[in-house]
């Protein structure tokens, strides 16, 4: 039984997808909700899921167990949204989505979209953006998604000289390959110590004390951010001295008030316009204080240059009919790995 | 295609038909590995923890430093040191074959499949350095093209500002020149930063104003057969696994193209010490209760980190050829 290798392990659901990683592949994978086992519910919940894998199930499908309203009685089903989907490598831009409109407000929201499958944090890919050309080809964090839209907190477009009339949008994997990466600018203040906003979500990407290198086009300004812009200073990377991961900010230890003012460039520039402003991660250095007696600017976590996603994994769909459960659902899960598979004509 | 995992045997892989049996295998595609080599290369002390940190002490500033004959000391300059860390992360690939295979089948398959992990060792080390250059480092669209894209085919233009940037931000080129000879149709080059491309995109490369393909330098010793071209102060290296990104060009979500353009120490690759790359074989009375099976595996261990971002920047492109 050299091959056969069975894993399991279980959470405490937050009411989000969760991503099992699994080492050794897997041939069977299966979920028991514990909470909803021990109850019933006025509409019947999940509470066992499984899923094969030869022949592999399509994405998102799942055999779910389930049971009847206000009742022990069990049900199953052959469901083919909010399931499993196993994932064995660093995954492709999935379909895209037709929405219709993105508005040049702060934050602006996009919308028009039909069936958006999305879920709260999930990041995306935005092009075809008519009438908002300049960030055609940006990544995204998302929130407040719903089937027809969702908010984009990192990006500020009030000052954009008008909404976009048509997006399409691509739900790409939560990270690169390897962290920590680098990210798209989309605000940078004028201050004693600037305030950058960025276009996903900086949690597990920006921490204080980390240093970064800014590359900013001259079609947004601000071009003195750049390495050796200013003539017999040291040109030391950036230093981030606050995060605000609820807004997409992080403030900066660089005196920004005299600086050419950072804009997005316009739509009308595009294709031509340079793009995009960036900025990438370049370590770090610990700072002691003694008065708090404190390192900061060393994160264990954060800093090493690491890969982001292990493949394969199964990711795991949320909600009252789906393998993660709902939030405060305790969920068991287990992987088997079969040591032969024989197909007979599938 | 994914693969599929299991015992190598006679059901998925049957012996072959009593035919004759060549004497030579035939070739087992391999593609270019053009990640790995413009990388310094250091090692991680074993015992010590999985994190390995390069530190790198920045210049001191240039202004003041005047001595008026006072007697007043200038002020010290405090030193910074930036740290960059890499985590050590360990690979490993395995086959398992029954003994039947080995029994039946015409060819010596213990050494067919140590050779097929062997390539496995060098093929995962590449992608490994590849993802490192496509999510760490800032890229910039390419806009001097005409496909109408955002970022556009690649240009003369578009080459020269990656250069702008490397050489402001005081990166050193990592190839020496090439003198010039007299041959015919040969060109010098100078010396280059190196620059690595998706072999889809080779047709605009030959495109692009002043390129100096491979075979019109003026001298051959030493070139890589992954070489394909000359532009300005970047020789592009070029593989079939180099980066994209497919459908995400504005407006009409084509695929684009990364491709990382960098000097010297712009990033590095880790070895571990004590965990050198390590080809495997386990007897079938280990692997099996039976003695039917024998198992031969291969496993590496590797860190990443890109050491210094001035000296290195992406340039996004979508084909127009």
């Amino acid at each position: 039984m050299g091959l056969t290798i069975l894993t399991q392990g279980s959470f405490l659901s937050a009411g989000v997808p969760v991503n099992i990683p699994l080492p050794s592949s897997a041939d069977y994978f299966k979920t028991i909700n514990m909470t909803q086992l021990a109850t019933t519910q006025a509409t019947g919940r999940g509470f066992m899921f499984e899923w094969y894998g030869n022949p592999s199930f399509a994405v998102n499908s799942a055999i779910e167990w389930f049971k009847t309203n206000s009742s022990h009685a069990v049900n199953m089903n052959l469901v083919t949204t909010g399931g499993f989907n196993y994932v064995t490598s660093y995954p492709s831009p999935e379909t895209p989505f037709v929405g219709t409109a993105i508005t040049a407000a702060s934050p602006a929201v996009a919308s028009g979209f039909t069936g958006l499958p999305y879920n709260n944090g999930d990041r995306v890919v935005l092009y075809n953006t008519t009438g908002m050309a300049q960030i055609g080809g940006m990544e995204f964090t998302v929130s407040s998604v719903s089937t027809t839209g969702f908010t984009l907190l990192g990006l500020p477009a009030a000052a954009f000289a008008g909404p976009a009339t048509a997006v399409t949008a691509r739900r790409i994997a939560p990270f690169n390959q390897m962290l920590p990466e680098w990210m798209y600018v989309t605000a940078i203040s004028q201050a004693a110590q600037a305030v950058v906003t960025v276009s996903v979500d900086p949690t597990k990407l920006v921490w204080v004390g980390q240093k970064l290198v800014f590359k900013i086009p001259y079609s947004y300004g601000m071009v003195q951010l750049n390495t050796n812009y200013s003539t017999g200073t040291q040109d030391l990377p950036a230093v981030v001295t606050a995060v605000n991961y609820a807004a997409y900010q992080f403030t900066i230890n660089v005196n920004t008030t005299g600086f050419t003012p950072f804009a997005l460039p316009a739509s009308t520039g595009s294709p031509t316009n340079p793009a995009f402003a960036t900025v990438a991660p370049a370590g770090s250095a610990t700072q002691y204080n003694p008065v708090l007696q404190t390192f900061t600017g060393y994160n264990f976590d954060l800093q090493p240059f690491r890969t982001s996603l292990v493949t394969p994994y199964m990711n795991l769909q949320s909600g009252p009919q789906s393998p993660a459960g709902s939030s405060g659902d305790t969920i068991l899960w287990q992987a088997y790995k079969m040591e032969q598979t024989q197909y007979q004509g599938v | 295609m994914t693969s599929t995992t299991g015992i190598t045997n006679i059901q998925n892989m049957a012996p072959e038909l009593p035919l004759q049996f060549s004497e030579d295998l035939l070739s087992t595609p391999m593609f270019n590995l053009i990640h790995s080599f413009g990388a310094d290369l250091h090692y991680a002390e074993a015992h010590i923890g999985r994190v390995t940190r390069m530190s790198r002490y920045e210049r001191l500033s240039t202004a003041g430093g005047y001595l008026d004959g006072s007697g007043i000391d200038p002020a010290p300059e405090i030193v910074v040191r930036s740290d960059i860390d890499a985590e050590t992360e360990i690979y490993a690939k395995t086959v398992v074959i029954n003994e039947q295979v080995t029994l039946f089948e015409n060819d010596k398959v213990l050494t067919k499949f140590t050779a097929l992990l062997g390539q496995w060792l060098r093929e995962k080390e590449d992608l490994l350095m590849r993802d490192l250059y496509s999510s760490s480092v800032s890229y910039i669209n390419a806009v001097g093209g005409i496909n109408g894209q955002q970022p556009s085919e690649i240009s003369r233009n578009d080459i020269n500002n990656i250069e702008r940037i490397l050489l402001g931000n005081d990166a050193r080129t990592m190839l020496e020149g090439i003198d010039a000879d007299l041959k015919f149709g040969t060109a010098p080059t100078r010396d280059a930063f190196i620059a690595l491309a998706s072999t889809d995109i080779t047709p605009d490369l030959q495109n692009v104003q002043g390129v100096l393909l491979k075979n019109a330098y003026p001298d051959q010793s030493g070139l890589r057969p992954e070489e394909y071209c000359s532009v300005s102060r970047f020789r592009f290296f070029v593989s079939s696994k180099a980066a994209k990104i497919p459908g995400i060009s504005q407006p009409s979500g084509q695929t684009v193209y990364t491709i990382p353009m960098y000097g010297l120490e712009a990033a590095a690759k880790i070895d571990q010490n004590n965990y050198s790359a390590i080809l495997g074989y386990r007897p079938p009375f280990v692997v099996s209760s039976v003695a039917q099976n024998s198992q031969l595996y291969a496993k590496f261990a590797i860190a990443r980190a890109i050491t210094n971002q001035n000296w290195i920047t992406g340039l996004n492109v979508t084909q127009r050829l």
